[in-house]
Order: C-alpha cells, then sequence, then structure tokens
C-alpha cells in the first residue's frame, strides 16, 4: 500500500534525517522524496512511502517529533476503520 | 578595578550559562562521569550548587538518571564526554526512550572546527541517537544555551515524557557571551479531552459484562493514581496491572487480579482472555503483555486511554480512544453501575485458583518466598528496583507494592545491569525510602562498578543477589524451546561475590539455608550503609507460569 504525506518541518538540523529516519524504523519504506528549500524557519517535504502498515499510524507518529509543525496524508488508501477520538494534530510554530 | 560605578556587562561562558540554566530548571542532582571534551562543563561545576555524583562508567550515570527521573518525575540529568563517553550513555537513553522516563542529557563533543574530521573522541552522537530520543540539539551558538536548555527540559517533561540530548561543543562551552537569543517553543499544552469519546467509553462500559482495566506505566507517569484509584472503587472493573503498572492498587487490594503477560498470573491472563470490555489505561500492547496478538482478549472491545496518539490502534484496534491526561479522563468517566457481582465472583475464583504459593519443595532458598518477606518486612518506604532475567519476573510476582514508585524495572528495553545503578537514583531521589536492589548473578556483573558509587556516597542500599550460577531465563529457555542444548549459560564459576562486596567496603552476607532467610533479611535491613546479601539459589529454578512465544495468554506452561 502506498501513501503520500506532504511534511511541514522546522528548519531545524537534523529534521529531515529524522523525520526520514523514523519512516523506515517503523516499517515505512521510502520510494520517493523532495525536500523544498527552507523558508524562513520552516521547510516542506513530501514523501512517498510503502508499508502494510496503516498511513494514518505514520502519520501520528511523525507528528510526535518536536521538529515536525503538520503532516498531511494526501494519498492514503487504507482499509482502516476511522477510531473515534482521534483528531489531527496541530502545533504552534 | 578602578572602582568606578560603570556596570559592565556580565559575561559568562556556555559552560555557566548551561550550569545556571539546569539550576533554574530545579536541578540538583546530576550523575556524570568527566572527560577531554567536557571539561569546561566540569570546570564550571567546581562552585556551583549542582550535586554532582560520579558514577564509575557512563551508562551507570545514565541509568541512574533515568531512575531518579522515573521517581521525580522531573527529568535526571546525566553528563558524559564527548566520543566513548557519549556511546556508553546510549544503553540508558535507549533505556528511558522505551519506558517514557524524562532525563536531559548532555555530551561533550569536539570543537566545532573539528567535527567530521574524526577527531580524537568524535563521534556522531547525535546521529546515534536520533532512533532513541524525543528530540536531540547540537548546541551552535553560546547565545543558544539558556533557550536550548528550557527547551529541552520541557520537551522532556512534557506530554509522554521521554530523553533529550544536548550535545555540547568545547568551544561553544568556554565561549563567553552576555546574551540570549533562542526562544524555547515546546511549551506543552495538554489536548481538550474529547467529552464524544468519554461519552462513548462511558457507554460501552455501563452495557459491558465482563469489564476488564489494564492498568500501565502511564497511570504512574501522569502522577494520576488517585484518579485510577477512585475510578476502580467506584466502578468496582476488576484491574489486571502490566509490569509497569505495579503498585497501582496495592499488592493486596481485592480488585487486583495480578499481573497479566508471559510471566502473568493465571488470574488476570484468563480474567483478560474472558473479558468483553477491555479498558486500556496508560499501557501500549507490549508483545510481553499481550502474547499472540490477533488471540489477545478476543471477544473484547477495547478503550484504550493514553496521553500518545500515536500508541492508538498501534498494535491493537481502540474501539474508542480518549487522548489526553489520564486523571481527568478517568475523572469524566461517570459510571452508575458496577461490574457484575457474577464476572467478580469469576475474577476471585480465578485469583484463588492460581494463587501463588510458597510450600516449594527442596533444602534449598526459594527465592519467591524471601523476596515476598522481604517486600513484607517494609516499615514505611521500600522501593525495589530490579535487573533483568528471572529475578525481575520474581520481584513482580511476588513482591508486595504499595505504590507504583515501589518497583523500578527497565520495561520496554530489558536492560540487564540497570538494577545497581537504578538504586543508586531511587536512593538520591527518594532518600525516605528502603532502596533494595534485587539482582541476579548475570545481571550484577553489567555494572558491577557502581558498588564504588554506593561506597563513595554512602548510600543505603540494600542488594540481595539471587546467584543460580547461570543466565537463568536465557537457560530456562533453552531447556524449554531448544531441546536443553545450553549455549552459554553456565556461570558455575562466579566470583565470591560477598568478598567482592567487602573488597568495595561494603557490608556482605551469604546464605545458603531456608532457615536462615529471616535472619538474613532483618540484618540486610538493619545495616546502616550500603550492604549485600548473597543468596545461592536452585540453578535449575525456573519463573512460571510461562505463555510460550506465539502463543495465546491462556496458553500458560506450568511447573511440572
Amino acid at each position: 500500500m502506498n501513501h503520500s504525506l506532504k511534511i511541514q518541518l522546522r528548519n531545524n538540523e537534523g529534521a529531515v534525517l529524522r523525520a526520514l529516519g523514523l519512516m523506515e524504523r517503523r516499517g515505512f519504506m521510502l520510494e520517493s522524496c523532495t525536500v523544498s528549500e527552507a523558508e524562513g524557519e520552516r521547510r516542506s517535504m513530501t514523501v512517498a512511502v510503502s508499508s502494510t502498515r496503516p498511513g494514518d499510524l505514520l502519520k501520528r507518529q511523525l507528528e510526535r517529533l518536536h521538529d515536525v509543525l503538520q503532516v498531511e496524508l494526501r494519498a492514503a488508501v487504507t482499509n482502516e476503520r476511522k477510531v473515534p477520538g482521534l483528531r489531527p494534530v496541530t502545533r504552534r510554530i | 578595578m578602578t572602582g568606578s560605578a560603570k556596570k559592565a556587562e556580565v559575561l559568562h561562558s556556555g559552560s555557566q550559562t548551561l550550569i545556571g540554566a539546569l539550576q533554574r530548571n530545579g536541578v540538583k542532582q546530576v550523575f556524570g562521569y568527566p572527560g577531554g571534551a567536557i571539561m569546561p562543563l566540569y570546570d564550571a561545576l567546581v562552585g556551583s550548587d549542582l550535586e554532582h555524583y560520579l558514577c564509575r562508567h557512563e551508562q551507570g550515570a545514565a541509568l541512574a538518571a533515568d531512575a531518579y527521573g522515573r521517581i521525580t518525575r522531573k527529568a535526571g540529568v546525566c553528563i558524559a564526554t564527548s566520543g566513548p563517553g557519549a556511546t556508553n550513555l546510549v544503553t540508558g537513553i535507549a533505556n528511558a526512550f522505551m519506558d517514557s522516563v524524562p532525563m536531559v542529557i548532555i555530551t561533550g563533543q569536539v570543537p566545532t572546527a573539528l567535527q567530521g574530521t574524526d577527531a580524537f573522541q568524535e563521534v556522531d552522537i547525535f546521529g546515534i541517537t536520533l532512533p532513541i530520543v524525543k528530540h536531540s540539539y547540537i548546541l551552535r551558538d553560546v547565545a543558544d544555551v539558556d533557550g536550548v536548555v528550557d527547551e529541552a527540559f520541557q520537551l522532556a517533561q512534557g506530554g509522554r515524557p521521554g530523553p533529550v540530548l544536548i550535545d555540547f561543543p568545547k568551544d561553544i562551552a568556554t565561549a563567553v557571551t552576555a546574551q540570549s537569543r533562542y526562544v524555547p517553543e515546546a511549551d506543552y499544552q495538554a489536548p481538550i479531552l474529547d467529552v464524544v469519546a468519554v461519552q462513548a467509553a462511558t457507554d460501552m462500559l455501563s452495557k459491558a459484562r465482563r469489564p476488564l482495566i489494564i492498568a500501565g506505566g502511564g497511570i504512574a507517569i501522569s502522577d494520576s493514581i488517585r484518579s485510577f484509584r477512585e475510578f476502580a472503587a467506584r466502578t468496582g472493573f476488576p484491574v489486571a496491572a502490566t509490569l509497569k503498572g505495579l503498585g497501582v492498587l496495592p499488592t493486596d487490594d481485592p480488585g487486583l487480579v495480578g499481573m497479566l503477560g508471559m510471566h502473568g498470573n493465571g488470574a488476570a491472563n484468563h480474567a483478560v482472555q474472558n473479558c468483553d470490555v477491555l479498558m486500556v489505561v496508560g499501557a501500549r500492547f507490549d508483545d510481553r503483555v499481550t502474547g499472540h496478538l490477533a488471540q489477545f482478549a478476543p471477544s473484547a472491545r477495547v478503550i484504550h486511554l493514553d496521553i500518545d496518539p500515536a500508541e492508538i490502534s498501534k498494535l491493537r484496534k481502540a474501539d474508542i480512544s480518549i487522548i489526553g491526561e489520564l486523571g481527568p479522563a478517568l475523572d469524566g468517566i461517570r459510571l452508575r453501575g458496577a461490574a457484575s457481582a457474577s464476572w467478580r465472583a469469576q475474577c476471585d475464583a480465578w485469583k484463588k485458583e492460581f494463587a501463588w504459593r510458597y510450600d516449594a519443595p527442596g533444602d534449598g532458598i526459594y527465592a519467591p518466598g524471601l523476596l515476598r518477606e522481604l517486600s513484607l518486612a517494609r516499615k514505611g518506604k521500600m522501593t525495589i528496583t530490579c535487573d533483568v532475567g528471572q529475578h525481575q519476573m520474581f520481584v513482580a510476582q511476588h513482591c508486595h507494592f504499595e505504590h507504583p514508585l515501589d518497583h523500578i524495572s527497565s520495561g520496554g528495553l530489558g536492560t540487564m545491569g540497570y538494577g545497581l545503578p537504578a538504586a543508586i537514583g531511587a536512593k538520591i531521589a527518594r532518600p525516605d525510602s528502603t532502596v533494595v536492589c534485587v539482582s541476579g548473578d548475570g545481571s550484577i556483573m553489567m555494572n558491577i562498578q557502581e558498588l564504588a558509587t554506593l561506597k563513595r556516597y554512602g548510600l543505603s542500599v540494600k542488594i540481595v543477589l539471587l546467584d543460580n550460577s547461570a543466565l537463568g531465563l536465557v537457560r530456562q529457555w533453552q531447556e524449554i524451546f531448544f531441546q536443553g542444548n545450553y549455549s552459554e549459560v553456565d556461570l558455575s564459576d562466579n566470583p565470591d561475590f560477598a568478598a567482592v562486596a567487602a573488597a568495595f567496603g561494603i557490608a556482605s552476607r551469604t546464605i545458603n539455608r531456608p532457615a536462615e532467610v529471616s535472619g538474613a533479611i532483618q540484618w540486610l535491613l538493619d545495616q546502616q550503609g550500603p550492604a549485600l546479601l548473597h543468596v545461592p539459589i536452585d540453578p535449575l529454578e525456573n519463573v512460571w507460569p510461562l505463555v510460550p512465544p506465539g502463543a495465546a495468554n491462556h496458553k500458560m506452561m506450568k511447573s511440572k
């Protein structure tokens, strides 16, 4: 199953590595990755990953990172049931 | 000095600023070990109000800081130099990460200009620890020191706690500044309680016929013990505890069915396999808890309470999730009905059927009986730290706990060598408590050097060393799952542990007969300073029950 995510990051040292490392460790294989130039204190990254695991789980795992400001799950083709009580996490910058 | 009234700008070095920032964040005690790249910080430490505990290996410092953080719920601080000093911390950092322990780690680093040149004692500790920290920094400007330290503490302690590393290059430590420019951005705000989910959980629980609560480590981490106990008393729902949830209810509480999982109690494992609504509070469905996941609590709908959204449906699908602080969530579930009498009676019957027995045959000392007696001999608070292996499971199964802080154990990582440094951190964090370290003959050797730390600071830690002349849990698995093909588990050439302790200047004693147990426990607890009780036990003793890997929790193997 493929997932596409757009990730807003703080422009901190190691932020891109941290996000990419998490994906691989959590069982999501990186298919492609585009990292934008920094715009002030943030930058964005678009990735495609493949995994048997649900994309919304990866989204929530990425959102735990301090360097990650926002994650948009774009093409999640999951068969997951919706879990009541789960809401998107957004952070102040 | 001219004596003029002209005010000079006060300049502080990076090291002085960092120490000031630690103190501003409430730090009084730190654990560490000096070395080349961190020398400017150790220079500034002299004359500061910080109490520094010199451990004898950086891993000891990290694990002591871990236990200190568990008990105080404030970040434990450990300090090491670059290179090998930093890599020696790694096990301790991973231990804190797996068990959600607040910790701030300061590592020395070679000067900025030398980074990336394979300089002496250079290692990329920032890169090495990326998978096992909640966050990390490399300080690049002395004006960032203040703000980065503040943010590190906010991150380590906010929400689900964890370790935060600050890599501190030598040139930043010696540079001077009067400014602080970094503005912390991590001030943690708890999520707003989802009242719809709370209502849904209330409805589901009120219709449950066989409800069960799993109490996890998150209850102690979030200091929600009072709310949890009230909830359990109000509803009468039976409670099973994970390893880290032990003590959330006192061991003798009638509502506690016991610890569940691989070495859990039969009552708890049967209750979880038969419940129809499972409310999981601050736990994460570890494989040691669930056994074969697909067969875990097969007829239950699941309500999952956790501060961390990423734990919801990670392993077991939640039917209802409540994300946020556990205390307010538990307080918010107002139930009118209580658990059905027949379900309570069933759980009580299982408790009776699977109650631990202490009438072991044989002439040797029975470790579970000794541990139970030891924990019941408490006068006031008692904290038991342990290492990893059979003795760790004996502690979890047989010791009496009044509070989660009574039991400090390496859960997620399963770190042999945790017990002794953890006892050091525990004694410093909880000085009014009797601190006992239960260890094994394999584990104690992993951080035996910390006996010197006990002696140096006169820390009154009581060590019970259960010695079965083997790596007991591995030996047990080789006996059961590898057809008795024993491979590298024999430790029958162990040193004389009582003599080892004596060489460190620590009181010690060896006992061999059951009749000596009560007197020896009294002797141990009566010692003024640190002491070690060496207890040789049956090398063939196993931990029962045992859920074989890959089996469902009710398929427990028992003693023959």
